[in-house]
């Protein structure tokens, strides 16, 4: 008897170890038609273990104090062994997910995979996205960098646009009048101990539901005749699909291969592209560098509110965006799972997206 | 159902847009301002001195003084010219230690008073000794500018010693030969600080370096302003000497950039790779 | 079938290949930093520095003066000016360090009185071994 065969007979007994594998993986069925979007939730899991990991390590070097660290980051890339490496992987992953995740998202919808019945998948994907975003918005202060800092005060002063309780939100998140160490004792506590298992949990309740009703059906080429009313709990098992194990587990690990490929390939040939010269400059609370701007995911939002020119009238607008990006599944109820059957929201949808793009490359390049 | 929630979006969202409006005035006030909670300070010297009344002579001043290097390192006007820059009254009080423009023989100690160790060697120098005996000879401002006419203090460099400005009192025969002791060394200076703009760009912290290359550069330049010539000749080489470790350390920084960039790309193809067999590995075989 | 045997083969190379790749980093990163900085010590005989005065030394590749203080002991200050780098001097008549690139000046504590500098002086850990001064 193999030494293989020996441990798994071992967990056989104690939790029907095959039993459990041959329904996670070979019973599990993804749709005929699944396509390479399909995987995108997995990519992001590993992007997030990515992060999690190399931040990990990073935390045992970095010092949260506004005097120690920068020159803490600065050991990390330079005094200790390959801290370099794990810092531009930290770095480079952190916008790579943030891509991922909008990939993610944006294939979900295109295939209209929030639809009934997963309405709350899609609501906690949504609240994920966002935390990906407080993630980012955190971690970009603790090098305490010009960057840092500016784009911080920038950020945080947002909410001053509110009557009333404006200025009150943004002495919160401050911690102050100004951005000092006390911002950086807070946004490392959200960074380091809040968000990590905040998201953990959505994401266990996401593959929680995902898993439960069975991955959805790419509505493309297939007759509307799909879907019969949902009155009743049932699973989609795609009967006629491919097995979990081992065909969609070696695109999910292609996928993977390719992630970390592009993730090596900026840490290669482009290490400075997410760290300007701004980020080589320790905070000086007196001298704002002539470019604030914040980072390149946060570009649309940013160059939007400078167009409208009342300030209280941008935020809103952009909290009302994403009030209806959140629960879009409950406003959206019609059956049509095809989009390309639905002129008016295909083109509402593309346009989005050309938006986005326009006012990210035009908040860069002003 | 969507049309109910988005109706009391929108109901809700008016109350609060009417609020904003008491807040126009505020708004526009804060509009003006960048947005960040950025200290900008309130300069009486240079208010008056770009306002329209004033003297030409004294209009272009904040100008060149923007240029100049002082203003890169955020020194201004009273920290040399002393008075108050807060309040418009007092900010050319002598109480407040305001001392105008200085006399000719007086700008060695005007400047002097931050360059101390420079202003010691002046003093000792040909140059000092004649200006303190005759009142005649070169000050600081005679190669170094000020903000007068289209004048800035630029940053230091080898090229103050010229011909044109070196032969006015005296020839030019030993300000050549001390240029020629000085040029290796500047130059070696020079391509350190080139390779310090280059690591700054990849991302290396060098702050410990460009440290000790200022302190080395300031004794250096310091020991000219003696215009001995002996003297700069004689120790020229080992300044180039305490330049080394700097050059060494440099170098080695360079070599880690380069190992850096090749263990990343390894692992890149090692994953590229990986992708690759595994895309293989997924069609199904052909049998 | 050949052909797949040789892929998942090649895949474990690559995949063992990638594991050694990072444990060695992780390894290295994790491991304390070789305490070369702790073997060396400044030793000075205490008697080369009379009260008032201060001597300079050379400490882990740092200039350093050490001050014998007239009510307070021996205390090793970095010479490098934390401004722009150039060395301070120590003026013993007015108790001060002075930097002669663009005076900034300094207490016999380290601490900025005057000037430009940013930070006050590092300072090191000293300490008195009978006829010894001990620095680090």
């Amino acid at each position: 008897m193999g030494v293989g065969k020996k441990i798994r007979d071992w967990f056989e007994v104690r939790i029907g170890l095959d039993d459990f594998a041959r329904v996670q993986f070979n019973e599990f069925r993804v749709p005929r038609n699944s396509n390479v979007f399909h995987t995108l939730g997995l990519v992001t899991v590993v992007a997030y273990l990515i992060q999690v990991i190399t931040g990990i390590l990073l935390l045992v070097y970095y010092t949260p104090h506004p005097d120690f660290a920068f020159k803490s980051v600065q050991e990390i890339m330079n005094t200790v062994s390959f801290g370099w490496l794990f810092r531009q992987m930290h770095v480079v992953g952190s916008s790579l997910m943030v891509i991922v995740v909008f990939l993610h998202m944006v294939s979900v919808f295109f295939m209209g995979g929030y639809k009934k019945p997963r309405e709350m998948t899609w609501v906690m994907g949504g609240l994920m996205f966002l935390i990906t975003l407080l993630f980012c918005l955190s971690g970009y202060l603790l090098p305490w960098t010009q960057l840092s800092y500016w784009a911080t005060t920038v950020v945080t002063s947002f909410p001053t646009a509110f009557p009333l309780v404006g200025d009150f939100v943004s002495r919160v998140l401050r911690g102050g009048e100004y951005v000092t160490g006390i911002t950086l004792g807070r946004f490392f506590a959200l960074h380091v101990s809040i968000l990590p298992p905040l998201f953990l949990f959505l994401m266990a309740l996401h593959i929680f539901f995902v898993k439960r009703t069975g991955l959805s059906t790419p509505p493309f080429g297939l007759s509307s005749e799909q879907q019969s009313p949902w009155t009743e709990y049932r699973r989609e098992t795609h009967p006629d699909g491919h097995p979990f194990y081992p065909y969609f587990v070696k695109k999910e690990i292609f996928m993977g291969m390719l992630y970390l490929t592009v993730m090596f390939f900026f840490v290669t040939f482009f290490p400075t592209l997410f760290l300007p010269e701004e980020t080589n400059t320790p905070a000086d609370p007196f001298r704002t560098p002539s470019q604030i701007r914040p980072e390149w995911y946060f570009l649309a939002p940013y160059q939007m509110l400078k167009l409208i020119p009342n300030k209280f009238i941008g935020i809103t607008l952009q909290i009302i965006l994403v009030a209806v990006f959140l629960l879009w599944p409950f406003l959206d109820t019609k059956k049509e799972p095809n989009i390309l059957k639905r002129p008016i929201l295909k083109t509402v949808f593309f346009l989005s997206l050309i938006l986005l793009a326009v006012l990210t490359f035009w908040g860069h390049y002003r | 159902m969507r049309y109910l929630f988005l109706s009391l979006l929108m109901v809700l969202s008016l109350p609060l847009g009417s609020l904003a409006g008491y807040r126009e005035e505020f708004e526009r006030e804060f509009l003006s301002k960048p947005w960040a909670g950025e200290q900008v300070e309130e300069d009486a010297c240079i208010s008056c001195h770009v306002a329209e009344k004033m003297d030409p002579k004294f209009k272009n001043i904040p100008q060149s003084w923007k240029m100049s290097i002082h203003y890169q390192h955020n020194i201004s006007c009273h920290h040399c010219h002393g008075g108050d820059p807060k309040d418009a009254e007092m900010s050319m009080s002598r109480a407040r230690g305001f001392v105008g423009t200085p006399k000719y023989a007086e700008v060695p100690e005007f400047c002097g008073k931050c360059h101390v160790g420079i202003l010691k060697n002046y003093l000792e120098s040909g140059h000092g000794k004649a200006l303190k005996s005759t009142g005649k000879g070169p000050n600081c401002v005679t190669c170094h500018g000020s903000h007068k006419d289209e004048q800035y203090i630029k940053k230091a460099n080898i090229d103050i010693i010229n011909e044109r400005l070196c032969s006015k009192c005296h020839s030019y025969e030993r300000a050549k030969i001390m240029k020629q002791a000085l040029f290796l060394t500047e130059k070696k200076m020079g391509t350190l600080e080139e390779s310090f703009k280059r690591l700054k760009a990849e991302g290396v912290y060098i702050e410990e370096e460009e440290k000790a290359l200022f302190n080395i550069q300031a004794e250096f330049r310091t020991i000219f302003h003696t215009v001995d010539v002996s003297l700069v000749k004689e120790r020229t080489d080992e300044f180039a000497k305490k330049l080394e470790p700097i050059e060494i350390k440099v170098k080695n920084t360079f070599h880690e950039l380069w190992f850096r960039r090749n263990f990343s790309a390894f692992l890149m193809l090692l994953f590229a790779g990986m992708g690759l067999v595994v895309f293989v590995l997924s069609k199904p075989p052909r049998e | 079938m050949k052909r797949r045997k040789f892929l998942k083969v090649l895949l474990g190379l690559l995949g063992s290949a990638t594991v050694v790749t990072f444990a060695y980093p992780l390894v290295k990163f994790l491991a304390p930093p070789e305490g070369e900085s702790k073997t060396r010590k400044l030793v000075v005989k205490k008697s080369e520095i009379p009260i008032g005065e201060a001597k300079g030394f050379t400490y882990n590749n740092t200039p350093v003066i050490v001050i014998n203080r007239p009510d307070k002991g021996f205390i090793a200050l970095s010479k490098v000016c934390t401004h722009l780098g150039c060395l301070v001097t120590y003026e013993r008549g007015k108790k001060i360090l002075l930097c002669p690139c663009h005076a900034g000046v300094y207490d016999i504590e380290g601490n900025v009185v005057s000037g430009p500098p940013p930070k006050p002086l590092q300072k090191f850990p000293v300490r008195v071994e009978g006829e010894n001064v001990v620095v680090g």
